[in-house]
């Protein structure tokens, strides 16, 4: 059980405390008993993480990779909304390999999108993402939907939180279709901050394709639909991990987001490759991730895709639809052949969990010429 | 176990609740129908959650002395008497309602009644207390009964793909200010905040909480929920939400075969990481492969990942704790 950690690994368990006020780090090594700081799990959250374990080891069968991805961190990553308002999103950046997570570059600052950069594979490559952390924080990376070794899967607090160095998470994807990939450290409130990017695997043959010898496709579309509650997003990485009430059992969104702009406006109407412009005759693929946390319908407008692919898995029959509902985490592949020209409404309902009240919804098109 | 309520329930209770449990969960198919029978006690107290608030429930229990939320999970035959004894030790009327058999009876105030109905088609079921609705079940009055195939020892319905072992996850969400106004006698009236999320009535705990590791206390390791496998070692989950909220069912390691929802059988079984499981009786049944982890390079057999519920709300207690909410493990051994 080495690579996984548990209350039995007394001896080498270690629990952190972050000040995010000053921005410095001590790290205790504590007894079972208190592992998590203060052994009650509550009292805190005044800034100091608890039940984290932070950590760079050396990946078990490390071997050449066929493509790497180095990610840093980016803390401050100002969106603006169609209202004018800027509010901070975090997401990984595509400079972290360089800088060991020692500062300046990838490891706690600067260069981040929102989303984060997407990942492109082929089926059967060997992949190594090396996710560089400063000593301030702790992060992980989990591909979702896909599934490496445990070591490999970048889930925090019952692995480890990467901080202080880069640790290389080394998967082969084996099927292919679309993921995404997010922060699972904290996650409820890492991955609403915007940690996370879009993860696509091809078939050997690249894209064009969406499955070996599959269904092709002419023009993508990416769909990743996501709320944000802003009340959220002042809160420091660790928050509530100790305890106490940062109302992280709440989501009330007043943003949302398609693939990275406000889409309940009209900026995502026109704006490739959210928008897409197909002629008769030609496929559209899109990629839809239900990237938020609460339920959401998304519906065409009118035209019928057929789903061939759902979480990264071939459907045994294709489905045609004409709307889907998806829950936190789904995906859908979705291929359109239009054959009548026009301006097609793409309109996605974030609908509340409990009320099923529509919170919000995005909007972006496909035309057909 | 950190539970407390007004019976001052034993961790020797509770233990031997848990053997009752397991007793029915051991099974093994029959040629011929026989009579299964249960006795429930209506009874109520307060289960401390990972923050240390204690919150009230009322449960389907295995004796007057203790609190069971969920109830004992029921695996019968098709074809099956089921005969069940609800015994109310409460001043209140509850009702005990199996769905999907058209069995429904009051049990007033400090009364009992036994109901026999015969096992029907093959699936998972809610029994409930669909009186004051959602009130009472909301409050804990609830758990699963299935009903598997005749002859059958290994299929969720006839035809269907086979496992080996089972489970049920049953998921719950719980605002803490409606379960003391129900347990005042009154209907709530605030908007619905849960603040503590479940897995079989308990919470995770991650490594070095309080709690952690201990069966009694922790989602994760609870033999109720995790699962433990050797490669091939098909696993199916009975997925059931009491609750209110909607959730997305996230297995790590492998994708889940997606077999029924709500009840029905789906024309195509899906390969699916996040499953849509509604609010309010939602229901689905999946089977967990235990294939080698599709993705791993070199190839792996053995370690462990979580299933947690997507909905990621659903992964705190008290408004934070992350990863004191409802999940398990998935051990592969």
């Amino acid at each position: 059980m080495g690579w996984r950690r548990r209350s039995s690994d007394s001896d080498s368990s270690s629990s952190t405390t972050t000040s995010s006020s000053d921005s410095t780090t001590s790290t205790s090594t504590s007894s079972m008993d208190g592992g998590g700081m203060d052994g009650g799990g509550m009292g805190g959250g005044m800034g100091g993480a608890c039940y984290v374990y932070p950590a760079a080891p050396a990946t078990p069968g490390r071997v050449t990779p066929n493509v790497s991805y180095n990610l840093g961190i980016d803390m401050n990553i100002p969106l603006t909304m169609d209202d004018g308002r800027t509010v901070t999103m975090w997401g990984f950046a595509d400079n972290g390999g360089n800088m060991m997570g020692m500062g300046g570059g990838g490891g706690g600052m600067g260069g981040g999108t929102f989303p984060s950069p997407a990942m492109r594979v082929r089926q059967g490559q060997i992949v190594h993402t090396n996710l560089s952390v400063n000593m301030m924080m702790m992060h992980t990376v989990h591909h979702h939907g896909i599934e490496p070794a445990p070591h490999s899967d970048g889930v925090g607090h019952i692995t480890w939180d990467v901080a202080n160095g880069t640790y290389t998470y080394q998967w082969r994807p084996s099927s292919a279709g679309t993921y995404f990939y997010h922060c699972h450290t904290n996650t409820v409130l890492h991955a609403e901050m915007g940690m996370y990017g879009a993860l696509i695997v091809d078939p050997p043959e690249g894209p064009g394709r969406l499955y070996s010898n599959g269904p092709r496709y002419d023009v993508e579309a990416f769909w990743v639909v996501d709320e944000v509650d802003s009340s959220w997003h002042t809160l420091g990485w660790t928050a509530g991990t100790c305890g106490g009430d940062v109302g992280l059992n709440e989501l009330n969104p007043d943003y949302f987001v398609i693939t990275g702009v406000d889409g309940s406006g009209n900026s995502a109407m026109n704006l490739p490759p959210i928008s897409a412009t197909v002629q008769r005759g030609q496929r559209l693929l899109a990629r839809y991730i239900c990237a938020g946390y609460h339920p959401q319908r998304i519906r065409f407008g009118g035209l019928t895709g057929t789903v061939h692919v759902s979480d990264g898995r071939v459907l045994p029959r294709p489905i045609q639809v004409t709307q889907l509902r998806a829950c936190s985490g789904e995906r859908y592949d979705i291929i359109f052949e239009p054959t009548s020209r026009g301006t097609y409404l793409i309109e996605t309902d974030i609908i509340h969990w409990v009320t099923g009240e529509v919170l919000g919804t995005t909007r972006t098109t496909v035309t057909v010429v | 176990m950190r539970r407390r309520n007004f019976l001052k329930i034993s961790s020797g209770a509770l233990a031997s609740a848990l053997t009752g449990a397991s007793s029915y969960l051991l099974w093994q198919p029959r040629a011929h129908a026989e009579t299964i029978s249960k006795t429930f006690y209506i009874t109520h107290g307060y289960i401390t959650q990972p923050d240390g608030v204690n919150v009230y429930f009322r449960g389907f229990s295995n004796s007057s002395n203790s609190l069971n939320v969920p109830g004992d999970a029921l695996i019968v035959q098709q074809g099956d008497t089921v005969r069940i004894t609800v015994i109310n030790t409460l001043g209140t009327d509850h009702r005990f309602t199996v769905q999907g058999h058209g069995v429904s009876t009051t049990v007033r105030a400090g009364e009992q009644r036994t109901i026999s109905f015969t096992a029907g088609n093959p699936g998972t079921y809610f029994y409930y207390d669909s009186s004051n609705a959602p009130y009472n079940r909301l409050v804990g009055l609830h758990g699963g009964l299935a009903v598997m195939p005749r002859f059958s020892s290994n299929r969720v319905y006839d035809g269907s793909p086979t496992f080996k072992y089972q489970k049920f996850w049953l998921f719950h969400d719980i605002d803490p200010v409606w379960h003391a106004r129900i347990r005042d006698r009154r209907t709530p009236s605030t908007r619905y905040s849960p603040r503590y999320f479940t897995l079989n009535g308990l919470s995770g705990r991650p490594p070095g909480a309080p709690g952690a590791m201990d069966p009694a206390v922790d989602s994760m390791v609870d033999p109720r929920s995790a699962l433990h496998g050797h490669i091939g070692d098909r696993t199916l989950m009975r997925v059931m939400n009491a609750g209110l909220c909607q959730q997305s069912v996230h297995c790590h390691g492998n994708h889940v075969e997606w077999l029924t929802d709500n009840g029905k059988i789906l024309p195509d079984i899906w390969s699916k990481d996040c499953v849509y499981l509604e609010g309010n009786m939602g229901r689905c049944d999946l089977i967990y492969p235990f294939d080698y982890p599709p993705d791993a390079y070199p190839r792996v057999s053995r370690g462990a990942y979580p299933m947690h519920l997507h909905t990621e709300m659903s992964q705190t207690a008290g408004g934070g704790l992350y990863m004191f909410g409802a999940i398990t493990d998935i051990y592969f051994e």
